[in-house]
């Protein structure tokens, strides 16, 4: 039995949480957050101890892995202190906020005799699985074009809005975008150039809308966008990948097997699938552990899809090209 | 008034649409077609129910205004025989493969004292009026980003010739939503970074891309003019915007007026449209500009400012860094 702390308990811990309970083999034993509000949310939630700090999980209570669910900039110092106290280590996307920190991240888990593994979960969605298999098994040919969309739902409400402070969070690019720049990755490999735009700091802070143009250096041509708005709007996906063969179309929107009208408003609904995506990354994670393997996503591989998102980020500063 | 109207060259398929469009109207005559390609100008005119002329002169003496549906690189001479004879035309886009052949049309047309249109009709296509409407009334405050796609399916024939084409997807793709977006927002694009390669077609010519633009204001924009729909594709292509304003967002897909057909027979599935047909538009614009004497609604200008920007995105993609233009 993996006995699991999750250090932060905001949007994605308490996802974590869930779906901690859907992986067999795992039990979910502490939480901990500096606010108090979480910390009481966590105790009511899921009636276990919670505690103020990572120190304090350490310290106090018997864990195998520490699920790390704080803000970005905090990644580094809790692998840190988790690996220090030579537990198993989950860390949430995006790996660090800056490629120094993300080259400390994989410098700490190199060598390290525990597993270390990062959230990159769009790996495990149902549908970007059944494409990527498409993808290796020719059905298009050989791939030529990639397009993703990823937002139009509102601004993300983080602890103290954390989301908006770009410093902290590298906005729609580093916190949003990375999951399809790690999907095109896993696709495609390596990444030759980058050419991004993002309207950041043209109009009020919490409407961001970012466009990056891809090279692969399989030849691929990509081009990842999306938005975070602050307009009442539905979050959606989209994946589309022409090759000299055909076309793979994919857009969530027209997947939602279920919508509901009540006073509250029309609601479509995503799935339902028997399992959820979050479930699965973290049953990775403790498959790993009990079979003595690396996780699907590794610190280094992780780093990787952060080499391209800041490469992204400095073409939006630069307005030149970057080259990886 | 009755405004006889001539076709130079069938090159083009839109030719055919253009004469349906024509023909539909009491206030104008199709007179007849010239092509230097005689096989396809007689099989044309005949489809088209009209006469075919072998000698162009011979045509122009008799028409009011023409239709230049010709490959692009012979827009040129076309525009400057036809402005010659004091002819009004209407000529296909791109207006050139070159700047200097743009300008040129643009000054042989005002020495003679004739009107050039360009024929973008996406500029009629209903829903792409109303977006025009939305974003004049100020519907989504201030634009800040639009992304843009111009798919197709690979057209062949002439349009993969380097030289009678002037370019492949980008060329084809990019003028359409280059002249869309100038005309919805009065601005125009001051950079071009570009991806362009030759990679989903066995062709000798770019067939895909990504444009990424920044306008005045510093709006900015993505284009996808890639020939990136299959053969079992359900429709041709597409024109899609999402333009993301600071009070909200339009999401444009100018031809999603349509029903699926599902036909065993012919083992096929396909788009049927039944949105309003947006060349009879294009058509109704040109015919009565000369009967009202007015200025063109696509000029000429327009035309060479969209074929900038696609020169740009080859240059970009050649040295692989953003190209301002002037």
């Amino acid at each position: 039995m993996i006995r699991v702390g999750i250090v932060g308990y905001g949007t994605i811990g308490r996802l974590h949480a869930q779906a901690w309970q859907e992986v067999p083999g795992s039990k979910l034993a502490v939480v901990a957050d500096c606010d108090a509000a979480s910390l009481e949310k966590a105790q009511n939630d899921w009636n276990l101890p919670a505690v103020a700090s990572v120190d304090e999980m350490l310290e106090k209570y018997d864990v195998d892995l520490i699920d790390i669910c704080v803000p970005t900039p905090l990644h580094e110092s809790v692998m840190r202190r988790a690996i220090e106290g030579d537990k198993h280590v989950f860390c949430e996307k995006p790996l660090a906020r800056s490629l120094e920190e993300g080259q400390r991240m994989v410098e700490l888990s190199s060598g390290y005799q525990q597993k270390v593994g990062i959230g990159h979960v769009v790996r495990f969605t149902p549908a970007y699985q059944k494409m990527r298999q498409s993808i290796k098994d020719g059905e298009v040919g050989e791939p030529g074009v990639i397009r993703t969309f990823r937002g139009g739902s509102q601004f993300p409400m983080g602890y103290q809005n954390w989301f908006a402070d770009f410093d902290q969070s590298g906005g729609v690019i580093l916190d949003l975008l990375i999951h399809d720049l790690d999907y095109c990755r896993w696709l495609f490999g390596d990444v030759e150039r980058v050419y991004a735009q993002s309207t950041r700091g043209r109009a009020e802070e919490q409407l961001e809308h970012a466009m990056i143009v891809l090279r692969f250096k399989n030849g691929v041509i990509g081009h990842v966008e999306g938005s975070w708005t602050n307009f009442p709007g539905q979050f959606y996906t989209r994946v589309e990948m022409a090759g000299t063969n055909g076309l793979i179309s994919f857009d969530s929107r027209s997947t939602e097997p279920i919508r509901t009208m009540n006073a509250a408003g029309v609601r479509l609904q995503v799935g339902p699938t028997a399992v959820n995506p979050y479930a699965l990354e973290l049953l990775d994670m403790v498959e790993a552990i009990k079979e003595d393997r690396e996780p699907l996503i590794t610190p280094h591989d992780a780093y990787e899809t952060l080499n391209v998102a800041l490469a992204a980020l400095e073409s939006v500063r630069t307005g030149q090209v970057v080259k990886l | 008034m009755t405004v006889k109207i001539g076709f130079l060259s069938l090159a083009h398929m839109h030719a055919h649409s253009y004469a349906r469009a024509l023909q539909n109207r009491r206030d104008c005559s199709l007179v007849g077609v010239y092509d230097p390609d005689q096989k396809r100008g007689e099989a044309g005119a005949k489809g088209m129910n009209t006469t075919f002329y072998s000698d162009p002169l011979e045509l122009l003496a008799q028409v009011d205004a023409v239709i230049i549906c010709s490959e692009n690189n012979r827009h040129r001479e076309f525009t400057e025989l036809a402005a010659e004879h004091g002819c009004h035309i209407l000529c296909e886009k791109p207006i050139a493969t070159t700047l200097e052949d743009g300008q040129a049309m643009i000054e042989a047309c005002q020495k003679h004292n004739v009107k050039l249109q360009i024929a973008f009709p996406v500029r009629f296509a209903t829903p792409v009026m109303r977006v025009k409407e939305m974003l004049d009334q100020g519907q989504i405050g201030d634009v800040l980003a639009i992304t843009g796609t111009n798919h197709g399916q690979m057209p062949g024939g002439w349009f993969v010739d380097p030289v009678l084409a002037g370019g492949g997807a980008v060329m084809d793709h990019t003028v359409h939503v280059v002249d869309l977006i100038r005309w919805f927002l009065g601005k125009e694009f001051v950079s071009v970074y570009a991806e362009v390669d030759q990679m989903l077609w066995d062709v000798d010519i770019d067939d895909c891309g990504m444009l990424s633009m920044e306008m005045e204001g510093g709006i900015i924009v993505t284009q996808d003019p890639s020939w990136s729909r299959p053969r079992t594709n359900p429709t041709w292509g597409d024109v899609t915007l999402e333009i993301t304003g600071t009070k909200g967002v339009i999401q444009l897909d100018a031809f999603a007026q349509n029903f699926m057909v599902y036909d065993d027979e012919k083992k096929k599935v396909s788009q049927r449209s039944f949105a309003e047909d947006m060349d009879s538009g294009l058509i109704d614009d040109f015919i009565t500009m000369i009967k009202e004497n007015r200025e063109p609604s696509i000029t000429g200008y327009d035309g060479l400012k969209a074929l900038e920007v696609a020169l740009a995105a080859y240059e970009s993609a050649r040295l692989k860094k953003p190209i301002p233009i002037n």
